[in-house]
């Protein structure tokens, strides 16, 4: 039997550490023409839809990635032994939605509109990889800029950067929030 | 009485002035439009006076946001020949900034639950599972933080005035084979451990220009536990083959 379009694509998805857009499979396969490999691609997506075993193919940042469904947590942290979940603190994340919100933003910007100093959470940031600095401000004392890296999009499931929580969201939460007051 | 109780209990909650502010409006059921100064200013001046112990560097934080609202006060009580605009309004800074403080808070909570809507979705980023323990954090290290390791050695070195006189040429390739080797055998290299090892600055400058090397062409990589601890190389499992 010869080899299957779409068992190419599962095997790039397999491997892949990120996401895999639709134009990433094109440039690899540059053999099969460009329609055959969307079709493919939304067949192996329509697969692990109805697929019950152990893991499923999630849209994130811009492309596909294999993932476990999240009923399966606790016993892969105990393979991995992880016990606790780490997530992000109060202020990474405060500091984390600014930077997404304003970006391209520097230290300064985000500490004005936190009205604390982010310097802190801002490492823990960069650490976890979830910003990126893309540059210098032309502005006194030559500040760096972040942004929001990859990486973002991906740990919160989104995307793009459209998919941020929307003014309409945002302010349906905060209209919840007074009701219940 | 119930209330200044309940202050004590919701510090630790608190991120900053803003935080603070946007409290005292919620609890005093304010709208976010139409700040009462004074009473907001009182409750402020109120809580710090509660506090037994100072941290300084939030206290001036607070301190900063009671001066903007007693300036916003004077502002209001300076008598005008015509009536201030609506968006000469002193409060509005204020109100801008609690606006978007609010949202960013908004859009935290959204964010929160799609961290934790993500998390039990295990991706193949895990880190290196190198009989971790559950604490350690492996960060990857840059350049910089390995050159500094490095100067920092060699100083060490420097003061022990070592006086070799013989004249040993080292080869970048044989001492990348030996590093390689050393991986393989003893899984990791711990940066320091390996330096001091080395018996003069030439050769430890070759190794260094090997582990750059190598790390260069993907064949090792260098990470660290946990910051100021020291630097650890392993063998990319991929270049094992």
């Amino acid at each position: 039997m010869s080899i299957q379009l779409n068992d190419i694509i599962e095997s790039l998805l397999f491997v892949s550490v990120e996401p895999l857009s639709a134009e990433k499979v094109k440039n690899v396969l540059t053999e099969y023409p460009e329609d055959e490999i969307e079709k493919a691609l939304e067949q192996i997506l329509e697969k692990y839809a109805a697929n019950p075993g152990g893991f499923q193919i999630i849209r994130t940042g811009g492309g596909y990635l294999f993932s476990t469904k999240p009923e399966h947590d606790p016993w892969i942290r105990r393979l991995l032994r992880v016990n606790r979940k780490n997530k992000l603190s109060p202020a990474a994340l405060e500091t984390l939605s600014t930077i997404a919100y304003h970006q391209p933003i520097t230290l300064a910007e985000i500490c004005a509109f936190r009205g604390v100093d982010a310097t802190h959470s801002l490492k823990t940031l960069l650490q976890k990889k979830l910003v990126k600095i893309v540059g210098r401000k032309k502005s006194p004392g030559k500040p760096l800029i972040y942004r929001t890296s990859e990486r973002f999009l991906t740990y919160f499931g989104l995307d793009s950067l459209k998919d941020l929580p929307s003014e309409e969201e945002i302010s349906k939460l905060l209209e919840e929030e007074t009701d219940e007051d | 009485m119930d209330r200044t109780l309940e202050y004590q209990v919701n510090l630790d909650v608190f991120q900053g002035p803003l935080d603070l502010l946007l409290f005292l409006i919620r609890k005093k059921k304010i709208d976010i439009h139409d700040i009462p100064i004074a009473t907001i200013t009182r409750e402020y001046l109120a809580y710090l006076d509660k506090k037994d112990r100072i941290n300084l560097e939030r206290e001036a934080e607070f301190l900063l946001v009671a001066a903007l609202l007693i300036y916003i006060k004077s502002q209001m009580l300076l008598p005008r020949e015509r009536p201030l605009e609506e968006e000469q309004d002193p409060r509005q800074i204020l109100v801008d900034r609690l606006l978007e403080y609010q949202k960013i808070q908004a859009a935290c909570a959204i964010l929160r639950q799609k961290e934790a809507d993500e998390l039990p979705k295990w991706k193949r980023d895990a880190p290196p599972p190198h009989f971790m323990s559950e604490e350690m954090e492996l960060t990857e290290v840059s350049l910089f933080n390995l050159a500094e390791a490095f100067f920092l050695l060699m100083k060490k070195k420097e003061k022990k005035d070592i006086q070799i006189i013989r004249g040993k040429e080292y080869s970048i390739e044989k001492k990348m084979n030996e590093i390689i080797k050393f991986l393989k055998e003893n899984h990791f290299l711990d940066f320091t451990e390996y330096f001091e090892s080395q018996s003069t600055i030439a050769e430890a400058l070759v190794s260094f220009f090997c582990l750059l090397e190598l790390i260069k062409a993907r064949i090792v990589y260098a990470v660290q536990e946990t910051l100021f601890q020291s630097i650890k190389v392993w063998l990319r499992k991929e270049s094992l083959k």
